[in-house]
């Protein structure tokens, strides 16, 4: 009897074997799952790094031939290539003497050539010392108590 | 379980572990090593390279924007001995495009040399330009070509690297060349700003370089941090003005046989430097060569370097010295009746012709230069105290402090010094004795042309840095005399040059102006016959927008700044006023009375 009552209970071995196989899949399943994953993350990380290293290069790039072009564009307007192309067109200098002035309001020949904004003196009114540092860990408390209890109040509210 | 697979269970059980405890004892074993910091050491190399990047150096513009000093992109050519196959036809490639020794490159490139040294990367040439760099890739590429169609590991140029660099360009060559100075970007670690603003504002054009690590690992990449370029400078040099002044001083120096010349155009109200040119002329683009242009000790700027006895141009400085002390008004007279100033009956002082000119008043002192009536002045009206006070005043004796790098200075000699004699006080009194830099003459000189207000003489206008611009504002110097003593002194120096009817005058403009010609010290006294002609002038009388010091050394066609300086003043100021677009008197009185 007390035989036959355990016999009852017990598993069959195959039925073991396939619990202890489907349990190893399971963790194989999971480890290959995470391992997939780190992989997938992993050479992300990695595409992005040589991304980021093609597109420093392609600044670099970019601003080597910045410069190249600012130098070839300087050079021809430079003064000596520019009074060449003025004389080629037949200009010369003209003589003061016959010359027509005309008053424009509002030029100045002198004005003074602007690159970038002028300086602007930034001024900081925000408090030197953050708020954190001078908040008791009492009143952080309360605050963020309250903060909670504001959040949750609008949220009933809502439609 | 058979015990037979139990056997073979346990077998592979102990296998795994025996690897598994070596492998762990392996790597204990390694850590601690006596070859274990060589080991790491050699990964560190691996890990990635430490770069200091240079932020690109700042450009330089004229005041309507020009460029005068740009970056441009030049090549690095190298051996990276790992990637090398071929030593044979690399050392020929650079030998035909690099016009390197084959002998040279073949041993650097021998594939021996990996194995037995560290250094794998070898430079071979610095600031390739780009057409060579594309002659070498399209060799490159034919060597490619030819390997894939013999079915060959040669010819190859693997292993011949080349990376871009950046190059000081200044596109418009010698112009402003002297008040630019040059970058010596050839040495690359040291390279750094020499002469006028490169100089002067070296560390705001270089930037901040930063040190960055850039790892192989590509999960270790980071975008590089932003590095901001250096400053970049507007000048107040007009570049056109500049040009002007650079063919008139050449054309000046062929017709006058001038050993050298320098001319300045400033704005005697801002003290802005709008044109500054000075021989010999010189292309910063080839900067190596500068001991070929300048032997000895030829200064780079003779407007800010080279000190001389100005001669008579100086007598403003002491005529305005007079006026403004109140010892002598433009009525005041003297007699010249012997053409000779005696200093303490020992020192004899004689006019530029010798000759002895009557009753004269200080403008016709002036008007004809008289050396005894200016003597006159400085020793029995100012007194040295008085003079020496004003030509302090007039900044004489220390530098202007131009934003220049290289300006020179000759120390004043005072009567508290002991070499100090009364006869300096006569002979400095019309620029003799006494030795000064054009810009020093400019800076004073530009007082009388400015209501008695000094400006300071600068060549930037404006910072640009960090994407913000800052202007200079311009400074007064000094107040040496006062607006009333400024103004009667242009008037009588306008009179002086339209009475004299001088070669330096302009039809159509009122200009105030002195000529200068100053004797030239030998060891053995002032015994050449060889002189310094100047000229200082400054208009529209009523509104002066410029002022012009021209210095011609050692001209060999006449000694007199009259005959020599002046009209070279004239040919710059008709052109000048063209440039600045200031028209004739009449048309400008006209415009403003509408």
């Amino acid at each position: 009897m007390k035989n036959r009552l355990l016999q009852a209970y017990k598993q069959a071995p195959w039925r073991v074997q396939m619990q202890w196989i489907g349990l190893f899949l399971l963790g194989l399943v999971l480890v290959s799952s995470v391992a997939g994953v780190y992989l997938n993350i992993s050479a992300q990380a990695a595409t992005a790094g040589r991304n980021i290293q093609n597109l420093e290069n392609q600044i670099d790039e970019i601003n080597n031939g910045i410069a190249k072009l600012t130098t070839e564009l300087a050079i021809a307007r430079s003064a000596k290539n520019m009074l060449a192309r003025a004389e080629e067109m037949d200009f010369s200098l003209m003589d003061p003497q016959t010359a027509i002035y005309l008053e424009i309001p509002g030029y100045d020949p002198n004005e003074n050539l602007v690159l970038a904004p002028p300086r602007v003196n930034i001024i900081n009114e925000a408090p030197i010392v953050q708020s954190s540092y001078k908040t008791s860990l009492w009143d952080w408390l309360a605050k963020n108590i309250w903060q909670l209890s504001d959040d949750a109040t609008e949220g009933d509210t809502l439609p | 379980m058979k015990p037979s697979f139990y056997f073979r269970y346990i077998t592979i059980a102990l296998t795994c572990g025996i690897i598994g405890v070596a492998i762990v004892f392996q790597m204990i074993r390694i850590n601690y090593s006596t070859s274990a910091l060589d080991l790491i050491a050699k990964s560190e190399d691996y890990r990635g390279v430490e770069q200091i990047i240079h932020p690109p150096r700042g450009t330089i513009y004229d005041r309507s924007g020009h460029v005068f000093a740009t970056n441009q992109i030049a090549y690095e050519v190298g051996i990276d001995l790992k990637f090398v196959t071929d030593p044979e036809s690399i050392a020929f490639s650079a030998a035909t495009l690099l016009d390197l020794e084959y002998a040279d490159v073949f041993t650097l490139a021998s594939t021996e040399k990996r194995e037995k040294e560290e250094n794998r990367y070898y430079v071979l040439a610095s600031y390739v330009d780009e057409e060579t760099i594309l002659e070498l890739e399209q060799l490159k590429e034919n060597y490619t070509v030819r390997r894939q169609a013999e079915r060959s590991i040669t010819p190859s140029l693997s292993g011949l690297v080349w990376a871009p660099m950046q190059q000081r360009s200044y596109p418009e060559g010698s112009l402003a060349a002297n008040v630019l100075g040059f970058y010596n970007y050839f040495s690359r670690e040291t390279a750094q700003g020499v002469y006028g603003v490169e100089e002067a504002y070296n560390r705001l054009l270089t930037g901040k370089p930063k040190n960055v690590f850039m790892p192989n690992d590509p999960y270790l990449v980071e975008a590089l941090p932003d590095i901001d370029p250096g400053a970049s400078l507007i000048l107040t040099i007009d570049r056109e003005i500049q040009a002007m002044l650079q063919q008139t001083l050449s054309d000046a120096i062929n017709w006058s046989g001038a050993e050298s010349g320098t001319i300045i155009v400033a704005d005697p109200e801002t003290g802005e430097i709008l044109g500054m040119a000075s021989t010999p002329f010189f292309d910063p683009n080839a900067y190596w060569d500068y001991e070929k242009t300048f032997p000895g000790i030829t200064p780079y700027n003779r407007a800010i370097g080279d000190a001389y006895e100005p001669g008579s141009v100086f007598k403003v400085i002491t005529m305005a010295a007079a006026l403004d002390s109140s010892v002598a008004e433009p009525s005041t007279t003297y007699i010249d009746s012997s053409g000779v100033f005696w200093v303490e009956d020992s020192w004899p002082i004689y006019n530029w012709d010798g000759g002895a000119w009557g009753e004269q008043d200080m403008l016709g002192c002036m008007q004809h230069s008289l050396n005894v009536c200016l003597a006159h002045v400085a020793v029995d009206l100012l007194g040295e105290d008085l003079f020496y006070e004003y030509i302090q005043a007039f900044g004489f004796g220390r530098s202007t402090g131009i934003d220049l790098a290289g300006e020179a200075n000759y120390p004043l000699r005072l009567p508290e010094n002991n070499q100090w004699v009364i006869l300096d006080l006569a002979t400095n009194s019309f620029g003799q004795g006494i030795a000064v830099t054009p810009i020093q003459m400019v800076t004073a000189i530009s007082a009388v042309a400015n209501e008695g207000k000094m400006m300071a003489p600068h060549v930037v206008r404006s910072v640009v840095d960090g994407g913000q611009q800052y202007d200079v504002a311009p400074q007064v110097v000094s107040s040496p005399i006062t607006a009333e003593t400024a103004e009667t002194l242009t008037q009588m120096l306008t009179v002086a040059l339209e009475e004299e009817a001088s070669t330096a005058l302009v039809e159509g403009y009122t200009i105030a102006g002195k000529t200068g010609t100053g004797e030239i010290p030998t060891e053995f006294g002032y015994t050449s016959s060889q002189t310094n002609t100047s000229f200082v002038g400054w208009g529209p009388v009523d509104d002066p927008k410029f002022i012009v010091y021209v210095w011609l050394e050692k001209p060999s066609i006449s000694k007199w700044g009259s005959e020599v300086a002046a009209p070279v003043f004239r040919d710059v100021v008709e052109q000048l006023v063209v440039l600045m677009k200031i028209p004739p008197d009449q048309v400008r009185l006209q415009l403003s009375a509408e």
